[in-house]
């Protein structure tokens, strides 16, 4: 109970639209990634989780506080949005000192830290520049930053990878590993490969409801069987794509190696039952909970 | 220790987020002079300029305080702080009220220094006319969550007011102007309601 | 289609529908009110003629009374400034007054005596009189003090031609910071006005019914009115509309489309200025049928209400459009909004004292603020028909540039001017 965050029943409304439906979910100490696409609910449910939105009913409690004690919650928790923005005039470490001022650390306290977590983000050549001159990954890793400031019981971070370049992603993914040691840290993303690094557990969601949740492994367990490899010729492609949900295509000499998702053994000549990866797992799952998904169109 | 924090915050925000709009009102200051003649003048005709330039100096300076979040990011991670967002803009309104009631005060000074009849009375009348324009466009621009929405409103009720006067009734800015000789106490309530009501709204219904 | 999605974006605003609100409030207040009853056959107004003896006589008299006092009533930007001038400048001021009565600086000394012989001979009670010596310093100094001065028989050089006269006048309004009594196009408005005899009143009336057809008159009120608003409440939604793009994160988006930048930019502009146009067109819509109620029976032409506000109104609209355009996409909104609203009040508020034909070759605003005086307008007409025009063009020049700009950012050839920061215009050298 003072080590998680348990969410029951909870439902959110914008107006008359529902946007979370009987959220349930239960998450402790260590990294907890929230997958799905955009638009699945992920922000809105991190959102109200930081006490910005509120719920319409159900019940959070945040590491033994109710969600409704919104200054109890916001000293516990630091929230980092997913395209971290600040006064674009105000310079790095006058931006960091501001928040930390903001979330009411006395000046001395304020000072040091601001020291350590800008060495911490490797931005303290960076320090004199102006928010508006900071590339995505340096303002993306100050968010990070500013919201370890004031010690976070609860870190929870939106799609802090989209838009980095592969070095800053992985860079990125470790820092928030180190910080997941001592606390919850909750991350939202559409990427697969990012939950895969990071996080022991996982809970996807679509349209504003939780489809599932447990470990990447038991994830990988349920996909067991319903992934396969194809060799599969160029023109009939197009077919393929339209008969299967296709993960991946490799491309050979004269024909496609294809990952595709099937409930059954797909009516195909060599069709091959491979082992889960966890894209091919996110796929399943969305598929077998009759949502509507459309692979390899990009 | 959570005031020197605060005063921290208002510093902070006065140097990088408003010295532009605190500029632009102390220009219209300086302006004054040029557009208007300021004196020997009686009660009434003093009024004149104080009527007008105080509500432009509370529209410059009042519109612009939910200015720095209307990046829905910056407002998340600001407003995910233990330190609640609308006391911060309730300073920041603070701040732009005491500069406000300062720039009329100097007009005042000014025109009294050269002989013209400023009384309190009218100096009170100036003060509510700032005041209540200036919350004009701070409920406005809470509201439309854009400060342009907020000049908007506010630049066109001053332009209705020269044009309308006293057909606005209680809420007309320019009474003295038009020799009437008491202070137009609505002014000072319609100003009380617009921040209340704005500040409610963005505690309540815009955080949803 | 581009066009119809822009227009949808823009009714979906906030700021399009202040905007209506605002205009329909100018609408109903203003003109609808006024619209409300006939126009009288008796107005008891005035008529100007123009007498050049009177005005050259009556200015000359008013001149040397605010001369005396060095105390001159000006009205630069329409509000009252008492302007006194300093040594070398009154020094002009009286060159001016000598070769206007034909007199040197001692005939000016002896007016300026018997000026006060005749004022200590009238009754003032209570004012002392202490006069240092009679020399015309001092005789100046006594009357910057008293406030009732005036000169009753002053007259002009009788070879003063009305030509030099203007000339004059013309330089002692610049002397005295304009908006003086003596700007050239108040001096006819201020000294060679009489009052309308009923025969006058019924003239005006005719020409109101019978050239004006009624509707025109109406137009030209209609249209005074309304090109208050739009002389700079366009500048909000276009402004507001520009910088959506760059708040909402989708200059990028939108940059990596195809379509022309010169194409994108003039669809936004007309989307807006059509937009903005249509509650006008109800407005007009509104006036025309109230005109046929109120001037039931009597012919008037159909056409007028709605051509003449167009051309009079849409290059309002246009400017405050096109200049919110350009300037937040090279600058900001803020700098828009400021540029678009001291200039429209400047020309609000310097207008001349005659709100009937205000109308210069350059004013952004043109006003009439008068359901007569067709001569008045017509005297002016082919400034005013200039006057359009050139805005219309002026506008579709800005942009032109707004494009051009939008094209270079979409190259990423240019982000903006920013007046302060790294790299900014007003950035103090380190």
């Amino acid at each position: 109970m003072e080590n998680s965050i348990v969410i029951k029943n909870m439902n959110k409304y914008y107006g008359k639209k529902q946007a979370l439906f009987n959220i349930d979910l239960t998450i402790e100490k260590g990294m907890f990634g929230l997958l799905g696409r955009n638009g699945a609910g992920k922000t809105t449910l991190m959102k109200t989780l930081a006490a910005l939105h509120k719920k319409k009913n159900g019940e959070i409690t945040v590491c033994g506080i109710p969600i409704e004690k919104e200054k109890e919650i916001r000293t516990i928790t630091g929230y980092l949005p997913q395209e971290f923005s600040m006064y674009p005039n105000m310079k790095t470490d006058e931006a960091l000192d501001y928040l930390g001022a903001l979330s009411g650390i006395p000046k001395e306290e304020r000072k040091k830290r601001v020291e350590a977590l800008l060495n911490k983000v490797n931005l303290t050549q960076h320090r004199h520049k102006k928010i508006k001159e900071l590339s995505g990954g340096m303002k993306r890793r100050l968010g990070i930053a500013q919201a370890l400031l004031h010690e976070p019981k609860v870190l929870i971070v939106d799609e802090p990878t989209a838009g980095l370049d592969p070095e800053e992603r992985i860079r990125f993914r470790n820092l928030l590993c180190e910080v997941a040691e001592q606390r919850i840290v909750i991350l939202s993303t559409h990427i697969v490969a990012d939950i895969e690094a990071s996080c022991e557990q996982l809970a996807i969601m679509d349209s504003g409801k939780i489809l599932w949740k447990g470990s990447v492994s038991q994830l990988l367990e349920k996909a067991k069987g319903h992934i396969y490899t194809v060799n599969v010729e160029k023109q009939f492609m197009a077919q393929i794509k339209k008969e299967y949900i296709v993960t991946g295509i490799l491309p050979q000499n004269e024909y496609n190696t294809v990952r595709i998702v099937s409930d059954a053994e797909p009516d195909l000549p060599n069709a091959v039952l491979s082992d889960p990866d966890l894209e091919g797992a996110y796929m399943y799952c969305l598929h077998s909970n009759g949502c509507e998904v459309k692979g390899g169109d990009e | 220790m959570v005031s020197s924090c605060l005063a921290k915050v208002v510093c902070s925000d006065v140097r990088h987020n408003f010295l532009l709009h605190y500029l632009a009102a102390i220009i219209a200051l300086a302006v004054t002079p040029i557009i208007f003649g300021l004196s020997e003048l009686n009660e009434k005709m003093a009024a004149q300029p104080l009527e007008i330039m105080s509500p432009i100096f509370g529209m410059l300076l009042m519109t612009p305080i939910f200015m720095p979040e209307q990046n829905e990011s910056i407002s998340d991670v600001v407003r995910s702080k233990k330190t609640s967002h609308i006391l911060v803009c309730f300073l920041r309104l603070l701040c732009s009220l005491l500069l406000t009631i300062a720039l009329v005060g100097i007009l005042a000074l000014y025109m009294r220094y050269n002989d013209s009849k400023v009384t309190a009375r009218l100096f009170a009348g100036a003060i509510g006319g700032a005041l209540a324009l200036g919350s004009l466009g701070f409920f406005s621009s809470a509201v439309g969550d854009n400060a342009v929405i907020g000049y908007m409103v506010s630049a066109s009720y001053l332009l209705m007011n020269m044009i309308l006067r006293e057909k606005l009734w209680i809420f007309d800015m320019f009474s003295f102007s038009e020799g009437k000789t008491e202070i137009n106490s609505w002014l000072y309530l319609s100003a009380l309601v617009l921040i209340v009501l704005a500040l409610l709204f963005r505690k309540y219904i815009k955080s949803n | 289609m581009l066009f119809f999605k822009e227009c949808k974006k823009i009714l979906r605003s906030l700021s399009f529908w202040i905007f209506f609100v605002i205009t329909a409030l100018m609408f109903f207040t203003q003109y609808f009110n006024d619209g409300k009853f006939r126009a009288s056959e008796y107005t008891g107004g005035y008529k100007i003629v123009e007498n050049h003896e009177q005005i050259m006589n009556e200015a000359i008299n008013t001149l040397m009374g605010e001369y005396t006092s060095n105390n001159y009533v000006c009205y630069p930007y329409g509000f009252y400034k008492a302007v006194s001038l300093k040594e070398k400048k009154k020094e002009k001021v009286e060159i001016y007054i000598q070769e206007m009565m034909g007199v040197d600086h001692n005939g000016i000394e002896d007016i300026l005596e018997s000026h006060l012989q005749e004022w200590l001979n009238t009754d003032h009670e209570g004012i002392e009189v202490y006069l240092e010596s009679t020399s015309s310093d001092s005789i100046m100094d006594f009357f910057s003090q008293c406030p009732e001065n005036r000169f009753d028989d002053l007259t002009v050089k009788s070879d003063l031609t009305y030509e030099r006269f203007t000339e004059i006048m013309g330089e002692i309004d610049d002397i005295l910071g304009g908006g003086s009594d003596f700007a050239v196009d108040a001096l006819v408005f201020n000294y060679s006005r009489v009052d309308m005899t009923d025969e006058d009143s019924l003239k005006q009336y005719e020409a109101f019914i019978k050239y004006d057809r009624i509707t025109y008159a109406l137009a030209r009120l209609f249209s005074d009115y309304m090109g208050i608003d739009l002389a700079f409440l366009p500048v909000f939604v276009s402004a507001v509309f520009v910088a959506a793009d760059r708040r909402r994160r989708m200059s990028e988006l939108v940059y990596s489309r195809s379509i022309s930048s010169f194409k994108l930019v003039f669809t936004r502009y007309a989307a807006l200025v059509v937009t903005m146009f249509i509650p006008i067109i109800v407005f007009m819509m509104i006036a025309f049928i109230q005109a046929k109620v109120v001037y039931s029976g009597e012919k008037m032409s159909m056409s007028a209400m709605f051509t003449l506000p167009t051309f009079w109104l849409l290059p309002n609209i246009m400017v405050a459009t096109a200049s919110g355009m350009l300037l937040t996409e090279v600058f900001s909104a803020g700098i828009a909004i400021a540029f678009q609203c001291v200039w429209a009040f400047r020309c609000l508020m310097s207008g001349s004292v005659a709100l009937a034909g205000d109308i210069g070759k350059f004013d952004l605003i043109c006003r009439h603020n008068s359901t007569f005086d067709r001569d008045i307008f017509m005297q002016c007409f082919n400034d005013f028909v200039f006057n359009r025009i050139f805005f219309m063009v002026i506008s579709l020049l800005a942009v032109c540039i707004a494009a051009y700009v939008y094209d270079l950012k979409r190259g990423g050839k240019f982000n903006g001017f920013k007046l302060f920061g790294e790299g900014g215009l007003l950035r103090r050298k380190a």
